[in-house]
């Protein structure tokens, strides 16, 4: 959602009528004003500032300021948002006015009770109670409840190349929910691996002849794994348009779910987005990508694009244990011979090599292209990636290979 | 100290005295971090000071300082607690030689004489006069399990051991996390901390570093190292310098006695800002090709100086 003046004025005034005198009501007020422009806040966290706010001079509006944000924001990237929101809706309140008036914490009993602030179950009872007389169930105070979406099943076999904005809009959750599980998957069962660290008898038994038999030191055996790493190199070219915005967004959940994961995309050069999508904010950090990308919607040239990778990023971050992850359409501009150069290097660095051709569902493609002819001989799997059902497949895959 | 007398100005006025130069909101939320008994998880770039503000706080606070530095890996058995298997090994022997009560030696190998403290349960457990400071470095470095851990510890200040019982703190520790954000911290935990982000510091700012750190630096070659790096810290690099490279190179050039900044000393000593062969090759490339004025960059502009 764009946040806008009008947006954060519309959002200030839809919560007035929750405000009441006194600063539990007001912050709740303002917290939920903040759930409409997207920034989660929960109940806990306005107990918190409300409880906090007798420790600085609120008339101050620095102070203020900084109590309220570190208080109710968890990122970096919301501090826009929070400040507008902070501008226009302690603004309206005449702030500089009358702030002890709006904002006392200890004022006179009031039939609301909301004032009673102070003591902690006082704090709850007030926050039911205001709840209560507003007529909004206390559920609805916790954190926005992401809408579900039902025709998903529809979704889960189209292809990405068909959908308009509104699918997009479901399938993006879609996949980062299924990113989310993979990863969470893995964990569980690293867990059990480090978990599984017993005492190993025959190792101690061994090292306790040097003391004469007595047990001293105790060995330990670990069912140690050792986690792989993906590398994913996305294709952004002009042929891949229609694709590259799930794909990233997979990309994206994957990187955030999971340890280790580096993000490159590629058109006619490759450039480093791992950085770039470490923000819980995919909207805006599609935005900074197709921003800062040289060749976005350009040509391919997947050979150079290699090179470069494998000049300056496969020393450090392809070992024997990586997985790299392609995706691309095999479409190349450029020199075929260098590519397979590339591939065979690569190859060499890495244990597994996965292909993602979104062209590869349908019925009558051949992977004829010059450039994917190349690449074919080398890698370990040649997978499609067309719509969610095919997400789901990968994501299956990728997890046995990295757990 | 204790936290209840201090006020946002004199958290500002005592962490300057030990050469900490902090901003009005950085202070602001320290303060309330110490009043509130609550975590404050301070994100940021590297170098911009968040280990060095815990460290810093103790020092002034007069607690002890408990550091757990995060890895990859780490696990309970580091961060929480350990039984100290050779000396309950030894004790068993000592009580098959003397034919011990064995009932005895069960219930006390398992007291907390045989308990190896780790970090969290070091700080839990402290008993000096003041809490101590607890350091929770580079949070985002640990696995996402070890978060888990800690949301008992920083939620109810206390751990729970199964063969003891659940330990509470005497003193709430006062807690600090850090995070370089090489991967989001779960909102679990971050829910239960205040949360602060350290921007790299204004010029104005960083002159003041410069100056209180080194009090015998010239005006001048401060001011020129402060233009240098705001300026560089909006161009491509790698990896942007942050305020302990600024700090360095002014060490660096201190030693080496320099008054001022020419081209030359900037290209020699060019080390101390930029750690990554890439993006020494990337400037030195730019200065040859002339796409990059040095005295431009060394220049104080006027916008700087709001």
């Amino acid at each position: 959602m764009e946040i806008t003046q009008e947006t954060v004025a519309s959002a200030v005034n839809s919560v007035a009528s929750v405000r009441g005198r006194g600063t539990l009501p007001n912050m709740m007020a303002f917290a939920r004003a903040l759930k409409q422009l997207g920034v989660k806040v929960s109940l806990s966290q306005v107990i918190d500032a409300a409880r906090s706010a007798d420790l600085v001079d609120i008339a101050e509006k620095q102070d203020f300021r900084a109590l309220l944000r570190s208080n109710m924001i968890l990122q970096k990237e919301d501090f826009p948002v929070f400040d507008m929101v902070f501008d226009c809706f302690w603004r309206e309140q005449s702030y500089e006015r009358v702030p002890m008036e709006t904002l006392e914490i200890q004022g006179t009993p009031s039939e609301s009770g909301a004032e009673e602030g102070g003591d902690e179950e006082g704090l709850e009872e007030a926050v039911a109670e205001a709840a209560a007389k507003e007529n909004v169930p206390l559920e609805n105070l916790e954190e926005f409840s992401i809408p579900t979406y039902s025709p998903q099943e529809l979704l889960n076999c189209k292809d990405f190349s068909e959908m308009g904005v509104e699918e997009s809009r479901a399938i993006a959750r879609a996949i980062l929910l299924i990113a989310t599980k993979i990863a969470t998957q893995i964990s569980r069962r690293k867990k059990i691996g480090r978990k599984g660290s017993t005492v190993d008898p025959r190792w101690t038994m061994r090292r306790s002849m040097k003391y004469g038999g007595e047990i001293v030191e105790l060995v330990q055996r670990k069912r140690r794994i050792k986690k792989t790493k993906v590398v994913l190199l996305c294709d952004v070219s002009g042929s891949m348009d229609c694709y590259s915005r799930f794909l990233i967004q997979f990309m994206y959940g994957l990187q955030n779910e999971l340890w280790g994961v580096e993000t490159f995309v590629f058109s006619t050069s490759l450039s480093r987005i791992t950085h770039l999508i470490r923000t819980k904010d995919i909207g805006n950090a599609l935005e900074k990508i197709s921003g800062s990308i040289l060749g976005w919607s350009g040509g391919t040239n997947i050979g150079r694009s290699l090179h470069t990778f494998n000049r300056s990023f496969a020393p450090s971050m392809v070992t024997h244990r990586s997985v790299v992850v392609i995706i691309s359409d095999g479409w190349d501009r450029g020199d075929v011979s260098l590519l397979e150069r590339e591939m065979q290097d690569l190859k060499r660095r890495c244990k597994k090599i996965i292909w993602l051709n979104p062209l590869l569902a349908s019925d009558n493609y051949e992977p004829l292209c010059k450039g994917m002819q190349a690449a074919l001989p080398y890698l370990d799997l040649f997978l499609s990636v067309h719509n969610v059902n095919s997400l789901v497949a990968l994501g299956r895959t990728l997890q046995k290979m990295v757990a | 100290m204790n936290p209840k007398q201090l006020t946002i100005e004199k958290v500002q006025e005592i962490l300057r005295r030990e050469q900490y130069v902090c901003d009005r909101a950085l202070a602001t939320v320290v303060y309330l971090s110490l009043v509130m008994g609550k975590p404050l998880l301070l994100e940021g770039e590297a170098g911009v000071g968040k280990t060095e503000i815990a460290k810093v706080l103790a020092k002034v606070l007069d607690a002890k300082l408990i550091r757990l530095q995060c890895y990859e890996g780490l696990d309970a058995n580091t961060a929480l607690y350990e039984w100290n298997y050779p000396k309950q090994m030894l004790r068993i022997k000592l009580e098959e030689v003397e034919h011990g009560d064995k009932q005895k030696v069960e219930t006390e190998i398992f007291t907390q004489d045989y308990l190896i403290k780790r970090p969290l349960l070091e700080a839990i457990q402290s008993d000096g006069t003041n809490p101590p400071v607890l350091l929770i470095d580079e949070i985002d470095r640990a696995d996402m399990e070890f978060e888990a851990f800690l949301l008992e510890v920083l939620s109810d200040f206390q751990i729970t051991i199964p063969e003891i019982g659940t330990i509470s703190a005497k003193h709430r520790p006062y807690v600090f996390l850090t995070s370089n954000r090489t991967r989001e911290i779960h909102d679990a935990l971050k829910r239960r901390c205040l949360y602060h982000w350290i921007e790299y510091p204004t010029f104005e700012k960083e002159y003041e570093i410069i100056t209180t750190k080194f009090p015998q630096a010239e005006a001048n070659m401060a001011k020129q190292i402060c233009a240098f790096m705001q300026r560089v810290r909006e161009m491509n690099f790698y990896k942007r310098p942050g305020v302990a490279e600024t700090l360095d190179w002014a060490s660096a050039l201190i030693a080496l006695n320099r008054k001022g900044l020419d081209d030359k000393t900037v290209v020699e000593t060019m080390g101390c800002v930029f750690k990554y062969r890439e993006d020494l090759h990337h400037l030195k490339e730019q200065i040859d090709g002339k796409q990059l004025n040095l005295e431009a960059l060394l220049r104080v502009s006027p916008e700087m100086v709001s």
